[in-house]
């Protein structure tokens, strides 16, 4: 209600009612406060309604209980009355009661006396007294029941009023129900109406208004469409105006256009003219040219026709030429195979005749030094014979004391063996290798040990060779210190990896189950006694040479590089055998190149080992099959000292004293 | 007008269609007229009589639903025309489940019943109808003549719709004409009671045990309209009758409102009604109202107080004295449920209405309060002051029909000027005095506004 009846009063204060929505701040707070008051008596208008229906309700209700509180309570009052009326009943009825036992008691009592009566006179009046005192009490009683009959009566009749009494009640709480229905149906149609009436202004007011705005929008709308009109129709005035300023000017250049391109037109025709003409003019050269080159062709045909039956005739040739070649082929490997058999036939006599030489020279050893002992027993003999004479004749003949001359030599028992055995050459290497081993890694420090364990059981391998190159320079320590160790196991490595070939294939093959140093140890060893380095010397001579020899090339680059041809030439001639393997291995070692320390290049090891060769080699050659005479060569340099010493046992004083004393004793 | 009827009848059910085809012939034979489109002749005929066959199939429907009910299969428009056509004579087994139209339902029940307030009802015709054919069928049963089928068969079908079953007469077996002879005999010789013992009226054990959705139980033991027949026995709840009702109660635990009225129930009934009561799970109101219960009955609804979740109780127009009033206030003192509490016309006395208005003092829970009728007097009215000083919860007090006297009605007006709860207070018939009666009900009418204001 309170909703509806607001605009209500804002349309009745006020023809425009100030909106919510309307900009100016002022007119919205005025809105505001319109709405609050409205609402406010709205809400005091509610609470009026309902106090009104209230009052209305529960004096209605009053009126309707009014007659039930009445029935009540003259329910109660009669309850009240009644049991009053039942009390004074059982009262009564109690006394009567007793009143009547007594009475009976003494009818009863008379009885007796009655009985003992003879008389019967007195017996008729004792019984009429009976009679008399029955009756009464009989009517009594009757009468007690003649009341209380009566008294039912009234209660009937008391009941049949009650029962009209409330009837009547009943009718009129009916038509005070009716009643108050009745006002309350008037009350709340009023309000009804009222509401109906409110709502109705309300919705006049609202239909009003918003007729209003309706009017109002539609006129602005008028207005605004004669605007569009007005603004439509200048437009196109404008653009009409505009078409034909456009249309005037675009003829123009239309015009202006025409003309140009018509003289365009003219030009282009005569380019094409003379085009025309030229096209005329190529042809004809073109046609020229193109008689010539058939012609030409023509030529070219027979030649090569020509050609073909050349090609032909040298096909043949080449046929026959291969033909040949086979025929060739097979003739030289025939040649070959028959080769290869006497070369294995003369290599088995060759090792035949080793064998029979070393046993030879087994025998002859043993037989030197059999005889050796023999000779050696007999001068021994000797001597201590000249030695027993000389001591008889100090002792005896000059009585003088005589010393005996120490004389080592009787001692010792067969051939002389050299003091000096040179240090051998793998021992050296490996103490090289141990050395630099430890400076560079100590985890192969067991390994290197271990080699040169191994080494040492190859002594006796080299003892002899040692044995025989005594002539050279026994201390090779001064040249040591020019080379570091570690360049020096460097060189070493470079040389173990480049010259596998100069080893047998047979110990490649040994040793390859061998561990990696160890092999390389053995590899070294047989490359040393190819190249004829026998001793530590002759390595580090070796090393010195090699190092040289790459500072040498790094300074002539250059100019080996076009060399290299030439050299590789030569070489393959003097090495035919090593060129083959050289050629494959340069090439894997190609890639290595890069990688490899400056010392000297892996590639030119091989180059500066053949110079070395030739430099060096030539000592070598006194011995050509070192390992052969093993067994015959022999120092025999002290062989005569030795027997001098025996011949010279007896020194010249002594003799001089000797032959004195026989001239002495001669005279005696 | 045929391959109309074949589209439409593809529709329908098979027997349907057949029928409908043979009822369709049936009647073209026996009126060849019909068989005709157009019918020069006849100036009022036109194509627009003949009803589709859509609506003939239709009425078909309605007049074999009994038999045949199809209804859920209908599309919706079929459905409201077969629900407005539907006869209100179809039995309850048939439409109880099946039809939920509320339309339908009003048809039947004002029909039927006429025009009732269906608010009582929930505001569903269907309850409606239900509840009010289930009751007209209680009150028309006669025991031992009557077969307890004609009602228990349909059970299944009052059973999701009942929730109030509402009374008014219940009819004792009927006696034979000898039998009524020997009585009237009896009668005059006025010794009927070991006859009247034997009578039993419905029995509702074998009902409420299967109306599982009952809430409401109103019951009258005695007869309507009975006129110029009247005998004592039509009014009489005899101790079979209470035995059996109270079984049924117990096994009834939805009930939560339950009336037994003008049955002259007396102590044992109660007592009986009472121990079946104790503990129900749902009973919210209890009325014996115009019943002949006495001390030992108002007793045993004390205790009945404590022991369950009552918020009204009436036991308006009955015999409770002195110390049945004293039984139930002191229930009333320990009680946390009950709301409204009607004494009216007993005879509890001013000894009775001290206990009352003792109890008062530590309840917190009672807001009516009717001790209408009830010889209070003026010491009462000394009690009430203090519980209407002390007391914030008691809104409706009504002590009409009391002599309180000036003394009582001054005492209670300087209770109320401590008083901002109470609303109501009946004071009519009470000889309290008119100064004392404004005064009150000024104060009854500020209470009132401010009640009134406090919840908005």
């Amino acid at each position: 209600m309170s909703r509806s009846n607001s605009p209500l009063e804002d349309g009745v204060e006020e023809n425009a009612p100030p909106s919510l929505e309307s900009e100016i701040q002022e007119e919205r707070i005025a809105a505001r406060r319109l709405r609050i008051a409205a609402r406010v008596q709205a809400r005091k208008r509610e609470i009026i309604f309902f106090q009104r229906l209230n009052k209305l309700q529960s004096d209605g209700t009053e009126l309707v209980t009014n007659i039930q509180v009445a029935v009540d309570a003259r329910e109660s009052q009669r309850r009240t009355e009644e049991a009053e009326a039942k009390r004074q009943r059982t009262e009564k009825l109690e006394n009567e009661a007793k009143t009547s036992l007594e009475k009976f008691e003494d009818i009863r009592k008379k009885w007796a006396s009655a009985k003992a009566k003879e008389i019967p006179q007195d017996l008729r009046d004792a019984l009429n007294m009976q009679q008399r005192h029955c009756a009464q009490l009989i009517e009594e009683k009757s009468k007690i029941i003649n009341e209380l009959q009566q008294e039912l009566k009234v209660q009937d009749d008391k009941y049949v009023k009650d029962l009209k009494r409330q009837a009547e009640d009943v009718d009129l709480m009916i038509e005070r129900m009716e009643e108050q229905i009745k006002n309350l149906m008037k009350c709340y149609r009023e309000e009804l109406t009222q509401i109906e009436k409110a709502f109705e202004l309300e919705r006049r007011e609202l239909l009003h208004s918003n007729y209003k705005k309706w009017e109002q929008t539609m006129q602005h709308r008028r207005e605004k469409e004669m605007e569009y009109l007005t603004m439509r129709m200048k437009q196109v005035e404008d653009q009409a105006q505009q078409l034909q300023q456009l249309r005037v000017q675009d003829a123009e250049e239309y015009n202006m256009i025409k003309i140009k391109l018509e003289t365009d037109v003219q030009i282009l025709e005569q380019q094409l003219q003379h085009m025309k003409a030229t096209f005329q003019l190529n042809q004809e050269k073109l046609e020229y040219n193109f008689q010539v080159l058939k012609k030409r062709d023509e030529e070219n045909t027979i030649t090569k026709s020509q050609q073909k039956r050349r090609i032909t005739r040298l096909q043949d040739v080449l046929n026959n030429l291969r033909i040949k070649l086979k025929k060739q082929e097979k003739q030289f490997k025939e040649e070959s195979h028959t080769l290869s058999e006497d070369c294995k036939r003369i290599m088995k006599q060759y090792q035949d005749m080793q064998k029979k030489m070393m046993y030879f020279a087994s025998i002859d050893a043993k037989r030197f030094h059999e005889m050796w002992i023999m000779n050696e027993e007999e001068i021994k003999g000797l001597v201590k014979k000249a030695l027993d004479a000389n001591l008889i004749i100090h002792e005896q003949q000059l009585g003088m004391t005589y010393v005996r001359p120490n004389l080592p030599f009787m001692k010792s028992t067969g051939p002389i063996i050299p003091q000096h055995t040179k240090k051998k050459l793998t021992e050296v290497l490996a103490k090289q290798f141990l050395t630099a081993g430890q400076k560079i890694t100590g985890d192969e420090e067991g390994v290197e040990e271990s080699v040169s364990a191994g080494a040492q059981g190859e002594s006796h391998q080299s003892k002899e060779q040692g044995q025989l190159e005594a002539s050279y320079p026994e201390n090779p320590d001064n040249l040591l210190p020019q080379i570091s160790p570690k360049t020096m196991k460097k060189l070493l490595e470079i040389m173990c990896d480049e010259c596998d070939f100069l080893v047998e294939s047979k110990l490649l093959k040994l040793f390859s189950t061998l561990e990696k140093h160890e092999q390389s140890l053995m590899k070294l060893d047989s490359i040393f006694m190819a190249l004829g380095v026998e001793n530590e010397a002759d390595v580090y001579k070796l090393a010195d040479f090699l190092i040289k020899y790459s500072e040498q090339q790094i300074a002539e680059n250059k100019k080996e590089d076009e060399e290299d041809g030439q050299i590789d030439e030569g070489k393959s001639q003097s090495y035919v055998s090593i060129s083959s393997v050289e050629a494959a291995e340069g090439s894997s070692s190609m890639i290595e190149r890069s990688t490899t320390t400056d010392l000297i290049h892996p590639n030119d090891v091989l180059k500066a080992l053949k110079v070395y060769t030739e430099h060096y080699c030539k000592p070598r050659e006194k011995h050509p099959l070192p390992s052969f005479i093993n067994y015959e060569e022999r120092d025999d340099s002290e062989d005569a000292a030795f027997w001098e010493a025996m011949a010279n046992v007896i020194p010249e004083s002594t003799q001089r004293v000797w032959s004195a004393l026989e001239t002495e004793l001669e005279k005696y | 007008m045929a391959e109309f009827g074949d589209s439409v009848l593809e529709d329908l059910s098979a027997s349907d269609q057949h029928t409908s085809f043979s009822m369709s012939r049936a009647t073209a034979d026996a009126d060849k007229r019909k068989m005709r489109r157009i019918i020069a002749e006849d100036p009022d005929w036109s194509l627009a009589i003949v009803p589709y066959l859509r609506i003939i199939c239709l009425q078909h429907i309605i007049d074999n639903f009994e038999k045949n009910p199809i209804l859920d299969e209908l599309p919706p428009a079929d459905k409201v025309k077969v629900l407005e056509k539907l006869s209100t004579k179809l039995p309850i087994s048939v439409t109880a489940n099946l039809i939920s139209d509320e339309g339908y339902w009003r048809r039947c029940s004002v029909e039927r019943w006429g025009r009732r307030d269906v608010s009582y009802y929930g505001n569903s015709w269907r309850r409606m109808f239900l509840e009010c054919h289930l009751e007209s069928a209680i009150e028309l049963f006669i025991p031992n003549t009557t077969d307890p089928n004609v009602i228990l068969d349909k059970v299944p079908f009052y059973k999701n719709y009942v929730k109030k079953i509402s009374v008014s007469q219940l009819l004792p077996p009927v006696k034979s004409s000898e039998n009524r002879q020997k009585e009237d005999t009896l009668l005059a010789v006025g010794d009927g009671a070991s006859e009247e013992l034997s009578v039993s009226h419905f029995d509702f054990g074998m009902l409420l045990d299967k109306m599982t959705e009952l809430e409401e139980l109103h019951l009258v033991y005695g007869v309507r309209g009975c006129r110029m027949n009247f005998e004592w026995s039509l009014f009489e709840f005899t101790e079979q009758d209470c035995q059996s009702l109270a079984k049924a109660l117990k096994s009834c635990k939805h009930l939560k409102v339950f009336r037994l009225h003008q049955s002259k129930v007396n102590d044992e009934n109660v007592q009986t009604l009472c121990s079946s009561f104790l503990e129900h799970p749902s009973l919210r109101e209890l009325d014996f109202s115009h019943n002949i219960i006495g001390e030992r009955g108002a007793r045993a609804i004390g205790k009945l107080l404590n022991s369950s979740k009552l918020e009204v109780l009436s036991l308006y127009d009955n015999k409770i004295k002195g110390h049945g009033a004293q039984a139930i206030a002191y229930a009333l003192s320990r009680n946390e449920n009950l709301t409204t509490l009607n004494l009216r016309l007993n005879r509890i006395g001013d000894e009775g209405g001290q206990c009352v208005a003792n109890a008062l003092l530590k309840n917190s829970t009672l807001i009516n309060l009717h001790l209408g009728s009830n010889e209070l007097t003026e010491p009462t009215a000394n009690f009430l002051s203090r519980v209407l000083m002390q007391n914030k919860t008691l809104k409706s007090i009504n002590l009409s029909c009391n002599r309180l006297g000036l003394d009582g009605g001054k005492q209670l007006q300087e209770g109320m000027a401590h008083n901002s709860s109470l609303v109501e207070f009946d004071l009519r018939l009470t000889e309290v005095g008119q100064e004392s009666e404004y005064f009150i009900s000024q104060i009854l009418q500020r209470n009132k506004e401010t009640a009134h204001r406090t919840p908005l």
